[in-house]
């Protein structure tokens, strides 16, 4: 395997301090990893173990309090929320553990959400390819509540690689789910690393999910438990 | 008491959320803002009643065709109440060789309870009570009549009397002039002279004065037992006409207010209820899930409610108090010379309106929250409407309309109100969905940034409905209140502009009129009117001579027997309406006789009827022509009966001038009175001025209540803008996720609230200006009143744009939500 110069991702000694009542808290600290272009990698650990504060780091929705995040080469730490809220517009998806879906958009009009905020007029279009690619497009006039648990998380796998990112962050994406139905998300998310090589980071307690990941790192009490390795 | 101190506890507990602290504020303001109009008006009220009663002179009395039995009078002195009794009657004075018919009132010394009597005599004027025994009061026009001076003798039912002073003005229930010359006798005297006595024409009064409750008990007594052969209550409220609109037209204006305020202040409840039951419902649903019994969940919200309400509503009543206090501090000056105290009452009811209020509009969503299933734990859509308690959602309708109803004492104020703020809710309403549907079709071909917005407009659908509704509702309200109102105040005060007539005079020969003119217009007079004045009787009717016809309404009988002022003109005249026929004109070929409704209705009229008039020598018979409506508030002078001048103009007559002199010419009039002795100058500035005076308070009233309406509106405005804060945050911080930039955001809930706005604005102004056209002529009587639709539209749009600045301030906390919310709400 040759590895690509330059990693999308990399985190260099990150930590993440908040203020909370008892005082200052270390929820993340002295946290290194790089993730390449076209990777899976995994996110694993305990609850409350600092996953989710991780993933919102890497993907530019917090910044850390020390340490350096470089996404698609950029600076994370150095740009402010409207600079970063440019670059996850550009190269990332997400999907979340409870979906997020607006309740009052039709599956196509959620999916239509990100082309939409980026002024592309092909929106409706890419919305029905990305729909058929989840085997959804008989259901894009329905609404969420009107979809069930797996159909709502396949809606928000759609709306995730809609406008073709670069990275896929997911934070226990199959938590709300029955385990056959988990797989199935879970093959539609491998299936576009694969076919599109989008670049994919996996939030996951579950460790067969973990294991089908091409690389990972476990936390534990905010540290680096398991260096990521290449399995 | 267990659940009183879970209550206390929960109640402490919550009070950081915004939706207890504006349930809290709505409930102050409508406490407050009910407390003090209520307050204010009543006072008002009161200050306009002792004003009524210094125009009849006391403040209730009894007339009766005979002398009032004792027991009245001493029921009243039994009550602490001051009484007089007077006799009114006509009767013709002597002084040598010259007679003259006289209005003669009998007093006795302590008349009268109630306003002045205003007397002069060798030059000065004074006030004073009735005339000593011996003496008698003559007013101008009857000293000139009999060519007697003060000091001189008279006499009067065939007694010998001095006269002591002359008569400028007593109190006489807001009469613009009487027909004959008129005199004040003493009581003892008429008696004596057997005035009074069996088979005298005397109308006798008995006027009570003291203490309000007193007076209302004394009212009760004399209305527990039948009234006297023929007798009659006298009260304030039934003062002349023109005092009666006024007091009437007061009142509803202080009445629409309070309403409006209130309503609201109700708005505003109802709005934060909701918030807050939506965000009590998964604690509701995990205290279910957890074995709590459905009455008990409800019990504890009452409990909390109540907890919350009740301190509110007292905090309300005293500051009702107090800003009522100030408020007639600042303003009341002008009502200084009738005291009155400050009325606690009002502002209790108000806060059991206000508990009424929030009671009707909070626990509908409060019942609902008790039938959450514990199910919906695990899923936040199971708590989906119960239909059950839907119905529920008619009470705060239901508690509006008997607001509207207690409130508006008036069935037509309510009528036009409910029915106005029913079409604007439901215009509202109508107009959102339309626009949201609207809207729903443009946004996919919209520019990115007016889609983004378009769409989060037409995805809560249901909650935009609401809001916009809320907000039509409340700016209808702020527009009535800050627009309407002033332009109807403005529109009656302009019915007594500063050049109303404020002199009439009476008695102008034929041959004087030229020259009484040209020294008129010499003094600078304006508004020169003169009409013919005959005096007679009613003869027949169809032929029928009127003392064998039988009249159903008792009025008609007495005005049949009455001395009758008859006038005639080519054109209509203003304040008249004609309701039924033609109005003649100068020429018909046949005499025709114009009457106003009420005779209609008295004597059964119809048009072709034929009524013959006996004037002096004379004789008319005319036939109906047409029925007028008259406006009597206003102070021209009107007449019952118009004749048309082509046939009337012989009969013996003499002229009705008036005009508007400003004030302080009076001296030059004095002069031009001497020389045409034979004349009667009666001056109106007195009642003109309290009429004025009335229009003042109320307008003074109603600015009190407009600073608290804003504040009840900012309240609606930030508590509908709240309703969909939840659902913007969270719909925002997915957008942040999604990559959206904040000036998108932003654009986005701009032009959101612009349309909002734009909704609220236009069916407000629309509302606004419908009601305002209706209440304008059904309630206030001003028939050509238009709502100013400049001033309607500039507010709207105004009120428009602050919907979208307060909106747009209101996403500033939104648009910062840090996108990592989501994950964590994950
Ligand atoms: N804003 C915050 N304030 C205080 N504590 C926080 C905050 N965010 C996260 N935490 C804490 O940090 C720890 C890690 O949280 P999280 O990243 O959500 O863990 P995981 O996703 O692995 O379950 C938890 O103990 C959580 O309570
Ligand atoms: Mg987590």
């Amino acid at each position: 395997m040759s590895e690509p110069s330059q990693p999308l991702l990399e985190a260099r000694d990150v930590s993440k301090t908040v203020r909370g009542p008892e005082g200052r808290l270390d929820i993340l600290a002295g946290v290194s990893l790089a993730v390449h272009a076209g990777e899976s990698f995994a996110i694993v650990g305990a609850s409350g173990s600092g996953k989710t504060t991780l993933l919102g780091l890497l993907a530019g929705l917090d910044v850390p309090s020390t340490g350096a995040i470089h996404l698609g080469g950029q600076p994370l730490q150095a740009m402010d929320e409207e600079a970063r809220a440019d670059l996850r517009r550009r190269l990332v998806g997400f999907v979340f553990q409870s979906f997020h879906l607006l309740p009052a958009l039709t599956a196509e009009e959620n999916v239509m959400l990100p082309l939409e905020l980026e002024g592309r007029d092909d929106a409706r279009q890419r919305a029905h390819d990305a729909l058929d690619a989840v085997g959804l497009h008989a259901r894009r006039r329905h609404y969420p509540a009107q979809l069930s648990g797996g159909e709502q998380q396949r809606v928000a796998i759609a709306r995730a690689f809609v406008h073709g990112p670069r990275v896929l962050f997911a934070d226990e994406p199959t938590g709300n789910l029955d385990q056959r139905t988990g797989r199935h998300v879970a093959d539609l998310l491998f299936a576009l690393n694969r076919d599109h090589h989008t670049t994919l980071v996996l939030v996951t307690h579950d460790a067969q999910l973990a294991a089908r990941c091409g690389r990972g790192v476990e936390l534990m009490e905010g540290r680096v438990a398991t260096p990521a390795a290449a399995r | 008491m267990k659940l009183l101190r879970l209550a206390l506890r929960t109640l402490r507990r919550e009070w950081h959320l915004p939706e207890l602290r504006t349930l809290a504020a709505s409930l102050l303001l409508a406490v407050v803002s009910l407390g003090v109009v209520a307050t204010l008006a009543s006072r008002v009220e009161r200050g306009l009643l002792a004003s009524a009663a210094e125009l009849i002179g006391g403040d209730a009395g009894l007339s009766a065709p005979q002398a009032l039995p004792p027991p009245y009078a001493t029921e009243a002195r039994q009550r602490d109440l001051a009484v007089t009794r007077s006799a009114g009657f006509p009767s013709v004075a002597f002084a040598g060789e010259r007679g003259q018919l006289l209005d003669v009132d009998a007093v006795d010394g302590a008349w009268p309870l109630r306003g002045t009597l205003e007397l002069a005599a060798h030059g000065a004027t004074s006030a004073g009570h009735g005339p000593a025994a011996g003496t008698v009061y003559l007013d101008h026009r009857a000293l000139v009549a009999l060519g007697l001076g003060v000091g001189d003798r008279v006499q009067v039912g065939g007694q010998e009397l001095t006269v002591a002073a002359e008569l400028v003005s007593q109190p006489d229930g807001g009469q613009l002039f009487a027909l004959a010359p008129r005199a004040l006798m003493n009581l003892a005297d008429a008696q004596r002279a057997g005035l009074l006595g069996v088979g005298s024409r005397a109308r006798h009064r008995l006027l009570v004065a003291g203490a309000p409750a007193a007076i209302g008990d004394w009212l009760a007594w004399v209305k527990s037992r039948p009234l006297p052969q023929g007798a009659e209550l006298v009260t304030p409220e039934q003062t002349q006409q023109r005092m009666r609109n006024a007091f009437d037209r007061a009142g509803a204006f202080l009445r629409l207010t309070a309403l409006l305020s209130a309503l609201l202040a109700g708005v505003a409840i109802a709005l934060a209820a909701q918030r807050y039951a939506r965000r009590k419902t998964p604690e509701i649903a995990l205290l279910r899930a957890l074995g709590t019994a459905r009455a008990r969940v409800f019990a504890l919200l009452l409990a909390t409610l109540g907890a919350l309400a009740l301190p509110a509503a007292l905090l309300g009543v005293l500051l009702s108090w107090a800003l009522a206090e100030g408020a007639w501090r600042l303003a009341g000056a002008t009502f200084v010379h009738v005291p009155t105290a400050l009325p606690l009452l009002p502002a209790w009811g108000a806060a059991a309106m206000g508990l009424a209020v929030l009671a009707g509009f909070a626990l509908p969503p409060l019942a609902r929250l008790a039938e959450v299933p514990p199910v919906a734990v695990f899923r936040a859509s199971m708590a989906r409407r119960v239909r059950r308690v839907d119905a529920l959602y008619l009470v705060p309708g239901l508690v509006a309309l008997a607001l509207i109803w207690s409130q508006s004492g008036s069935a037509k104020l309510a009528g036009i109100l409910a029915v106005s703020l029913f079409g604007v809710a439901l215009l509202a309403a109508l107009l959102a969905l339309v626009l949201l549907w609207f809207a729903r079709r443009i946004a996919p071909g919209a520019h990115p940034a007016l889609r983004l917005g378009l769409a989060a407009l037409a995805r809560r659908r249901g909650l935009s409905t609401v809001q916009a509704t809320a907000l039509s509702l409340g700016l209808v309200a702020l527009l009535l209140l800050a627009v309407v109102a002033p332009a109807l105040l403005e529109g009656w005060r302009r019915e007594l502009p500063a050049d109303t007539p404020n002199w009439f005079v009476l008695n102008l020969q034929d041959d004087q009129r030229a020259d009484f003119t040209a020294r008129l217009q010499r003094l600078g007079a304006q508004e020169l009117n003169m009409l013919p004045l005959a005096v007679g009787k009613l003869a027949a009717i169809n032929g029928k001579p009127v003392d064998q016809l039988h009249f159903a309404d008792p009025r008609a009988k007495e005005w049949a027997d009455r001395q009758l002022r008859l006038s005639w003109t080519g054109t209509l005249p203003p304040s008249n309406r004609v309701v039924t026929g033609r109005w003649a004109g100068a020429h018909p070929p046949d005499a025709e006789v114009s009457v106003d409704t009420m005779w209609r209705d008295m004597f059964a009229l119809k048009i072709g009827d034929r009524m013959r008039f006996d004037v002096g020598e004379g004789t008319l018979e005319a036939t109906v022509g047409s029925v007028r409506q008259v406006d009597w508030s206003s102070f021209r002078v009107n007449f019952f009966l118009l004749l048309d001048p082509a046939h009337a103009s012989d009969l013996p007559h003499t002229w009705l001038a008036s005009f508007y002199l400003p004030r302080g010419h009076a001296d030059a009039l004095a002069k031009l009175s001497r020389d045409y002795s034979n004349l009667s100058l009666v001056d109106v500035d007195a009642l003109l001025d309290r009429v004025r005076e009335i229009v003042a308070q109320v307008g003074g009233a109603v600015r009190w209540v407009l600073g608290f309406s804003l504040l009840a509106g900012g309240l609606v405005l930030a508590a509908a803008l709240a309703t969909s804060a939840a659902e913007r945050r969270h719909e925002a911080a997915l957008l942040r996720t999604l990559g959206a930039r904040r000036g998108q955001l932003r654009l986005a809930a701009a032009c959101e609230f612009a349309l909002l706005g734009l909704i609220a604005g236009l069916t407000a102004a629309l509302g606004a200006f419908g009601a305002g056209w209706w209440l304008g002529r059904a309630v206030f009587r001003l028939d050509d009143f238009v709502p100013p639709p400049v001033p309607l539209l500039a507010s709207a749009l105004a009120a428009a744009v602050v919907i979208m600045l307060l909106g747009l301030a209101g996403t500033r906390k939104v648009t910062r939500t840090s996108p990592m919310r989501l994950l964590r709400e994950g």
